[in-house]
């Protein structure tokens, strides 16, 4: 297990561009948009007049929900790095065990003494654990870069950043609880995963159809089939699926909740889970009957994901 | 090793101090895919500090045998490779194993100095300074992307890496397939010269076999999955004599039962196995067959054999 280090490298190494680039890029936008919402401030206003005239109004508000306010906005400031961070695992996985199959420099790796189980458990670690930390720490630094342009802003029209903003909310609970999210979410995602290995790991051509078209497929004719013998709608796979992406504990900004607008964990449109966004809903979830057939499913995926790569040469 | 060591103290029935270890050791060694026997009950044994050349027409089920020995596929009968059961195996079996298997099978993506680090993270019996010592004397740089690099350097890099590897066994599968003459000349000077000790064991399979002839000390023709020829250099002068007559006796030489007759230039060339030199001397010229003649004599009298037989059976 000592090779793991190494492995996870190399992994980083092939994937620069997604796992690092990625985040960078959505960091450049927020950082790009709040310069340019500045120079806009500063062009068409005479000397940041209505800016000044926008803090003193913001200064006479109420505390408690400007506090609630910044505390969303730290939330929603990881939506885009969350929706991103969905897309790079998801093609991650999908090449993970078929990029070096289709190049044939599976003959390479396979020529070093680590064993296909240790090149699989890198593979999920990168995708769990090693992708969400690196967009975490990118979106955590974005956020600071934002903070700092705008206490700088703040100070530099004389007034005061902490009372206005810095020092209200608590933006470390609200990059806590996305970092907890997405380790949660990696959790809860494990069938998922472990599906999009298994395909990796044995598609001729082509992972992304091989990917969607056989779940598409099974789902498609459990509806006709139930349809025919009872003319109702059942349960089914696109129903189950729909249902555990609805449950899953990411945190999605913002919906409206008791009159108040408040972060949810996933589309709170069943009743299994409490929808608010806490640690504790997220342990809920992880702690939960769903939770364990979803890993016992993920367990038979990768599993079979193994069986295949022990197996697999070039061609 | 202590597997290997009482495996052959019990076959040889009494104790020796220092049994002669055999590298790779199969026994009824079959290869199916789907209806097609690619291996057929092939038996092999291949001892400590030999060259070996497995040389076969296309498809006759080189690449294989070297898969099975590598573990990278599945197969049946007993196979050996340094004591180890190579399908089950794989990851132990490759710190005492290298293999070259094809040319270009390097990552394009990766940099060569990744390329020298994952390898020394991974591989217990690596050498970074070796390895740099073999890259010095090529034009192979460490920022170098691989996808960057010629075939040949790519070649170079693969053998630089391969021989600073303190391993036990090395298989080459078309090592230096598409190459231009010089780095094939050089690739064989190298191995030759820097990695090969009577403590290794190097395994060939070729097409050039003109580039392999004189480092060999031992020869394997492999035909429709079956072993056609296994025996060392030395016997192959003792066993085959190639007499190269005028076309007036040509009768006589026809007389002696040759496996082989080719003219070249108005000479007859006969190629015989086991005869008596005394009586041939008389008719014309002796010498020792070369690996390209004796192969292509081997393979055709398997041919008309297996004609043969298969007429046999019709009648």
């Amino acid at each position: 297990m000592n090779r793991l280090p190494a492995l996870l490298q190399r992994e980083y190494w092939e994937n620069r561009v997604a796992m690092r680039g990625t985040p960078l890029a959505i960091a450049g936008i927020y950082i790009a948009l709040a310069v340019m919402a500045l120079i806009s401030f500063g062009y068409l206003d005479h000397e940041f007049s209505s800016l000044k005239e926008a803090i003193r109004f913001l200064n006479t508000t109420d505390e408690a929900t400007r506090a609630q306010v910044i505390h969303l906005a730290n939330i929603a400031a990881s939506q885009l790095f969350t929706l991103a961070l969905g897309f790079v695992v998801f093609f991650y996985l999908l090449g993970a065990l078929y990029d070096d199959r289709k190049d044939r420099s599976i003959l390479w790796w396979k020529s070093l003494p680590a064993s296909d189980t240790v090149t699989l458990l890198s593979k999920l670690v990168t995708a769990m654990f090693v992708i969400p930390v690196i967009f975490w720490v990118v979106y955590v630094l974005t956020v600071l870069a934002v903070y700092l342009i705008g206490s700088v802003t703040v100070l530099v029209l004389g007034e005061n950043p902490w009372t206005l903003f810095v020092g209200l909310g608590n933006p470390f609970k609200a990059w806590a609880l996305v970092l907890a999210s997405y380790l949660a979410q990696a959790l809860w995602a494990l069938p998922v995963y472990g599906w999009l290995l298994l395909v990796s790991s044995f598609a001729p051509r082509l992972p992304l159809l091989f990917a969607l078209v056989p779940p598409a497929i099974f789902a498609v004719l459990q509806i006709w089939i139930d349809f025919l013998k009872t003319f109702t709608w059942k349960t089914n796979l696109g129903g189950i699926l729909w249902e555990w992406y609805a449950n899953s504990p990411i945190i999605a900004c913002c919906d409206v909740e008791e009159g108040r607008a408040a972060a949810t964990l996933g589309v709170p449109l069943f009743d299994t889970f409490d929808g608010a966004a806490t640690f504790g809903n997220m342990l809920d979830r992880i702690f939960s009957l769903q939770m364990a057939s979803g890993l016992a499913v993920a367990v038979v995926l990768l599993a079979a994901a193994l069986w295949f790569r022990r197996r697999a040469t070039d061609g | 090793m202590s597997e290997a060591t009482s495996e052959a103290m019990n076959e040889s029935g009494e104790a020796t101090v220092t049994p002669t270890r055999n590298v790779i050791e199969a026994r009824g060694l079959c290869k199916r895919y789907g209806r097609t026997l690619a291996v057929d009950h092939v038996d092999l044994v291949i001892p400590t500090g030999r060259i070996v050349g497995l040389i076969g027409p296309n498809g006759a089920g080189k690449t294989s045998v070297l898969k099975a020995v590598l573990g990278l596929s599945g197969y049946e009968g007993d196979l050996k490779v340094l004591g180890r059961d190579p399908s089950s195996q794989r990851a132990s079996l490759m710190e005492d194993v290298c293999f070259i298997a094809d040319v270009a099978v390097l990552p394009r993506w990766i940099r060569v100095r990744e390329l020298i680090e994952v390898t020394e993270k991974v591989h217990p019996r690596f050498s970074r300074e070796k390895c740099l010592h073999y890259l010095s004397t090529t034009k192979v740089r460490q920022d170098h992307k691989v996808k960057q690099l010629s075939k040949g350097m790519v070649v170079q890099l693969h053998l630089a890496i391969v021989m600073a590897i303190d391993a036990r066994l090395l298989v080459l599968d078309e090592p230096t397939l598409g190459l231009d003459i010089l780095y094939r000349k050089q690739f064989y000077t190298n191995l030759l010269n820097d990695y090969f000790d009577e403590e290794r064991t190097i395994v060939i399979t070729t097409h050039q076999v003109e580039e392999v002839e004189h480092i060999l000390s031992d020869l394997i023709f492999i035909q429709d999955g079956k072993i056609a020829l296994d025996c060392s250099m030395e016997e192959v002068q003792e066993r085959y004599v190639e007499l190269m007559v005028r076309a007036d006796r040509a009768d006589e030489a026809r007389a002696l039962k040759p496996l082989f007759e080719r003219v070249l230039m108005g000479r007859h060339i006969f190629l015989f196995k086991n005869a008596d030199r005394e009586r041939l001397k008389p008719l014309g010229e002796l010498h020792t067959p070369s690996v390209a003649d004796l192969f292509v004599a081997t393979m055709s009298a398997g041919e008309a054999e297996s004609f043969e037989l298969n007429t046999g059976a019709a009648a």
